[in-house]
């Protein structure tokens, strides 16, 4: 165990992995010896700051209370938490002392009807500027994302330095429109969190609240909501392929996944259920009336043919996707970048290996350490392979494992899933059944700290083409 | 099994071949239209779920082009602005800009539940509720989301076709 994990099981267990530390004990945790914990998320609202950090791949939330709504921000030790120290900043006016980075805001853009609207003490609203003076701006509807996102920068000899991200164009509330509903109610919100997550998203929720709830999915529940995510996988890399080879005039390779991606939504439609997979995942287990058996074999034979002739596209087109938004294997790790976009760049990190049943034999492929467009372009469709082996392996022996034992009811649960853009996780807390507070985490908020140094040295016109071959989601950063 | 599985130097040629035969939407009933409506696509804050479906609907999968439509990279070139998402706060001034930016003779189609009336989101501190909060919006499609098939047939019926 590490130091700094050492440090946070000193604290007063609240919950299956949740420590709460006194003051005293937050900061020797900032300060621990050591090797620093991958952080997946920070949140704060009016009375506690959260930490979300995977120790090994295991999942560890730390939180200390306010003091006079400031706290010693995180992003001391962990520089991905700027963003959630923003984000509280904006929406509860609470205060991350010491905070690194460039305190803009995140989502608070000066135009709320309130500041700090979630606060019991808002203020009017206005408040809050972004200066961009003298920069060159990306606008929002150029940034070639489909949700909106802005970037400025500076040009120097053709060349972007100094990005600033404006990321917080998408906010619409959603996790506080959550608060007081039951689960079953806010399913709906959280099934339209990001459209790169109609399945990941609801299933990595729902697997929280069947944590806090000390249920554990049976196996029958378990390999169908496997299967979803499969075939999300498949869709969405297919999707964010095609995007990316249209920014660099690969139209064939683009027509090619575009195609393909139609043919699953076509292969699910001929099944009776939602082109995109939508509202299939419930808190008990899947819609009532899916038959994930016949759904499973008709997207793999829609799929199955097509690979050969994508894969000889896809090396076709390699090289105009080289040396584009490149990701060094260190700037993943130090900003704990998961997903896709992280294995791709040397990380390992994919949570579906840690999950009970999963068929590990069909996850061969083994990531890459270039961290450009083209080893994320090749992975995607490597991954692909891995999803229609992986949906074959489950099929053959489908719903036939033991049960894993039940956790314990603590009224609080943390839920991941491996979406196709990375790991999605929840926490959620109960009361009386009903949601008493709730974090998301999508993959696209660990990508906007680095995105700066990802994006820099790109010239402007090559700022879409690497935006998409990141994938960034601006809906699942906003939320 | 036919030509899929070709692969090596011809393997391009024959991609090119097949990428007409992958489209999934019928065209043989759609007369090939003169009158283009240009299309300038924009969203505002949902989840990007309809936003993935006019992608989708501008793609290589649908003729969009034989149904009368094109979509355009700069809204001085559009006809038709069509707006996805649930119009936050924050993104009125980019609406404001691009509407600014488009020609007179302009038209509104807000697609999908959220550009409608804010669908699930509603309206709240960060959100207007779609567009019906800015002004009248005549032309909409619904759905959440609407399908690319779906779009398109709505853009028919909205331009009477
Ligand atoms: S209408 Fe539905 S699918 Fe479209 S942006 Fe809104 S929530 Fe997403």
């Amino acid at each position: 165990m590490s130091e700094m994990g050492r440090i946070i099981r000193g604290g007063e267990r609240v919950a299956l992995s949740h420590y709460s530390l006194d003051a005293e004990q937050w900061e020797a945790m900032l300060a621990a010896p050591g090797a620093t914990l991958s952080l997946l998320s920070c949140w704060a609202d009016e009375h506690r700051v959260y930490v979300l950090l995977l120790e090994g791949d295991c999942p560890l939330i730390a939180s200390t209370t306010m003091e006079e709504r400031r706290y010693l921000a995180p992003s001391s030790r962990f520089p991905a938490a700027e963003w959630g120290e923003r984000v509280a900043y904006d929406l509860w006016g609470v205060e991350a002392m010491s905070a690194s980075g460039d305190g803009q805001p995140a989502l608070d853009e000066g135009v709320w009807e309130a500041t700090w609207p979630l606060s019991s003490r808002p203020g009017p609203g206005g408040q809050a500027a972004r200066p961009v003076a003298g920069r060159t701006v990306l606008p929002a509807e150029k940034s070639g994302l489909t949700g909106p996102l802005e970037l400025s920068f500076d040009v120097v000899r053709g060349k972007v330095q100094g990005v600033s991200v404006n990321a917080g164009l998408a906010h619409r509330g959603v996790l506080h429109r959550m608060i007081g509903l039951t689960p079953e109610e806010s399913l709906p919100l959280v099934s339209r969190m990001t459209a790169g997550g109609f399945v990941a998203h609801p299933l990595a929720f729902c697997r929280a609240v069947a944590q806090a709830r000390g249920l554990q999915p049976g196996p029958g529940v378990r390999d169908c909501w496997m299967i979803l995510l499969e075939i999300e996988r498949m869709s969405v890399h297919l999707f964010d392929m095609a995007r990316t080879a249209r920014s660099v005039d690969a139209g064939l390779l683009a027509t090619h996944c575009e195609h393909a991606r139609e043919a699953i939504a076509s292969a699910c439609a001929e099944q009776g259920i939602s082109r995109r997979l939508t509202d299939l995942v419930r808190c008990d287990g899947f819609r009532v009336g899916l038959e994930i058996v016949p759904l499973a074999q008709a997207v793999v034979s829609a799929m199955q043919p097509r690979m050969a002739q994508l894969r000889e596209l896809q090396s076709v087109f390699a090289p105009r996707l080289k040396g584009l938004a490149v990701l060094s294997p260190a700037q993943a790790r130090e900003f704990a970048v998961g997903g896709l976009v992280g294995r791709a760049s040397g990380r390992s990190l994919d949570v579906r290996r840690r999950e009970a049943g999963m068929r590990l034999d069909a996850l061969r492929s083994t990531g890459s350490s270039e961290g450009d467009g083209a080893a994320r372009d090749a992975l995607r469709l490597t991954e692909i392979r891995d999803s229609l082996a992986l949906i074959q392996r489950i099929l053959g022996s489908i719903g036939m494992d033991d049960d894993e034992p039940a956790p314990e009811a603590t009224q609080e649960g943390i839920g991941v899933a491996e979406g196709a853009r990375g790991d999605i996780w929840y926490w959620v807390r109960l009361r009386n059944g009903k949601i008493d507070a709730v974090q998301a985490r999508d993959p696209s908020v660990s990508l906007l700290s680095v995105l700066p140094a990802v994006l820099q040295g790109e010239t402007p016109e090559r700022l879409p083409a690497a935006l998409r071959s990141l994938a960034l989601s601006p809906s699942g950063v906003a939320m | 099994m036919s030509v899929f599985q070709k692969t090596g130097p011809l393997s391009v040629l024959h991609a090119f071949i097949d990428a007409s035969r992958w489209r999934v939407s019928p065209e043989n009933d759609a007369p090939a239209r003169t009158g283009m409506i240009s299309l300038y696509v924009l969203e505002t804050g949902g989840c990007e779920g309809c936003a993935m479906e006019v992608e989708s609907l501008c793609g290589s999968a649908f003729a969009l082009e034989r149904y009368g439509f094109r979509r355009v990279a700069d809204p001085a070139d559009a006809d038709w602005l069509l707006v996805t998402g649930a119009m936050s706060r924050a993104c009125v001034q980019m609406l404001d800009r691009v509407w600014k930016a488009m020609p007179p003779g302009k038209s509104l189609v807000a697609v999908g539940a959220c550009a409608i009336d804010g669908g699930l989101f509603g309206a709240g501190y960060a959100t207007l509720g779609g567009l019906k909060a800015l002004t009248q919006v005549r032309k909409t499609i619904p759905g959440c989301p609407p399908s690319a098939q779906d779009i398109l047939s709505g853009m028919q019926r909205l331009a009477g076709r």
